[in-house]
């Protein structure tokens, strides 16, 4: 994984590439303009809903609702701007093109995640514009908490697409349904929405092993008026590490079989 | 002369099946060679691991000096590569693209030496095209261009022509024989137009079965096959590389 001076340049280009793209094609501006609007429509509707028909609770199920999808869009665009950087290689068949140059696996990457960030403030941007002049529900109301919550949401983001892009390599485009279906095989299991002690008993010890439960935890415990739980906020953070190192190690490992089993010629 | 690509011995299964059976190849700075043969012959596959993007199961690999797949980064920044089914990145222009490949191969200020690569072949018209809106054999000419960017010591070409018109053909060919004679560039092209090998090329080298089973100059090949010419050693050989159902081979190309 060493870097040269023409690493820089390297990691730039790729960016710049993935960024034409974006600019060109309309539709890749959904993932980040239009679905976010939606999610928090929905989601905000619901909890709207379901706080009204349950006041005597006191608690409102409809910030419970807003502050999960928006921090869960940290997760999102992540993921889905970094595999999908990966993804147009292969949709538009120049991974043998890309592999063929200098290019260090390890430059890609990087120059996917400047992509990738730039593509999650957008996101973020809209679903926080969306909350606040849809429901007056302020994210920043997290305080600076908000700070390593999100970080520790993009890290896991960071490491799912790793995971993704790994089984694209082995598998094939029949793999590139992980890219959208990996999120929402987390998104019930992290608790977005609700405390995991709502989930059924046996998915319970599975949530407890996701990074992503805390996050949400953390944030729920501050909306409800409680202190910092800097605990979870450094389970959090510590779990995505451990787990972008575990997507670094099974990426790896995918490219090691790639290039020992003539994969790259399915793409090209 | 400077040895650009020394490979020894390489030998690829793919489950099971032997796809290269011990090839060994050699360029020098400025040579014009051509690694022949019928389909499922290994060419592709050969070509594949001379490039870093499949390990080989057993032999060497010294590619400018460097020796693959630890060096592979630095070995690929002196070589460049285009084969003629293969697409540019959807969505840019021509200049973009080149940009974007230029900026793999680290290249600070690239605008003149695309300039100049558009120039030589003549293609500077297209360079605010869309990618995909070229036609094959504009692709092709553009791949080229991005081939020879970055000035390489090698140039590895995959079917360049097979989607040309002979006149852009020879354009192209013509090109290539230039960037050899005045830059030492040294070529390896695979191709299945026997008249354009023997045209742009000065050693052949012919695979058959994963091995390499002829190499010299195009005359020489002829005559040890008895043949008048490249196209007869290759009619020769198709015929004699008939599948057979206890030993088939493989060419992962033909797998997708």
């Amino acid at each position: 994984m060493s870097l040269t001076t023409d690493s820089p340049v390297r990691i730039l280009a790729v960016a710049r590439r993935h960024l034409i793209v974006i600019k060109r094609v309309p539709f890749r501006l959904f993932d980040i303009l239009l679905w976010p609007i939606v999610d928090v429509v929905l989601y905000g509707s619901i909890g709207a809903f379901v706080t009204e028909q349950s006041r005597a609770a006191g608690r409102s199920s409809a910030t419970y609702m807003l502050s999960g999808i928006m921090l869960f869009h940290f997760l999102y665009q992540t993921q889905v701007a970094n595999s999908t950087a990966f993804l147009e290689e292969t949709w538009s068949r120049n991974l043998l093109n890309v592999v063929t140059t200098p290019v260090t696996e390890w430059e890609y990457a990087a120059g996917m995640a400047i992509t990738g960030l730039l593509k999650v403030v957008l996101g973020i941007g809209m679903v926080a514009i969306a909350g606040l002049l849809l429901f007056s529900f302020n994210l920043f109301h997290l305080g600076l908490a908000l700070i390593p919550i999100a970080a520790s949401l993009m890290i896991m983001g960071w490491a799912m697409s790793l995971f993704v892009i790994g089984l694209v390599l082995r598998f094939g485009q029949a793999a590139e349904a992980w890219t959208w279906g990996i999120l929402f095989l987390v998104m019930p299991l992290s608790g977005v929405f609700y405390p995991t002690s709502a989930l059924p008993g046996a998915l319970r010890p599975v949530a407890k092993a996701l990074p992503t439960t805390y996050a949400f935890a953390a944030a729920r415990r501050i909306l409800d008026g409680g202190a910092t739980p800097w605990s979870d906020i450094g389970l959090a953070l510590a779990g995505g590490v451990v787990s972008v190192g575990l997507g670094i190690w099974f990426l790896g490992r995918m490219l090691a079989t790639f290039r020992r089993r003539g994969f790259v010629t399915r793409f090209s | 002369m400077t040895t650009v690509l020394s490979a020894r011995d390489l030998v690829k299964d793919f489950d099971g099946i032997r796809a290269v059976d011990g090839v060994s190849l050699e360029l020098a700075a400025g040579d014009r060679v051509a690694l022949l043969g019928p389909n499922g012959a290994g060419k592709t596959t050969t070509l594949l691991m001379l490039l870093g993007a499949i390990d080989p199961d057993a032999g060497t690999i010294d590619l400018v000096g460097r020796r693959l797949p630890r060096y592979r980064s630095q070995a690929m920044a002196d070589v460049g590569f285009v084969a003629g089914y293969l697409p540019l990145p959807q969505h840019l222009r021509v200049v973009e693209a080149l940009e974007y490949f230029a900026g793999l191969y680290g290249m600070r200020r690239p605008r003149p030496a695309i300039g100049e690569a558009l120039e030589r072949f003549r293609i500077s018209d297209l360079a605010d095209r869309r990618c995909e809106r070229l036609s094959s054999g504009q692709r092709t000419l553009v791949g080229i261009c991005k081939a020879v960017l970055a000035r390489p010591r090698l140039v590895v070409l995959d079917e360049p022509t097979a989607s040309l018109d002979p006149d852009v053909a020879h354009r192209a060919r013509e090109g290539l024989r230039a960037l050899s004679v005045d830059e030492g560039t040294a070529l390896l092209v695979t191709s299945h137009h026997m008249l354009e090998v023997e045209r742009l090329c000065e050693r052949v080298a012919f695979m058959s079965a994963g091995r390499i089973v002829a190499e010299g100059s195009p005359t020489d090949v002829a005559a040890q096959f008895d043949q008048a010419d490249l196209e007869g050693v290759f009619l020769e050989l198709a015929g004699t590389n008939r599948i057979d159902p206890e030993h088939p081979r493989f060419d992962p190309a033909e797998q997708t």
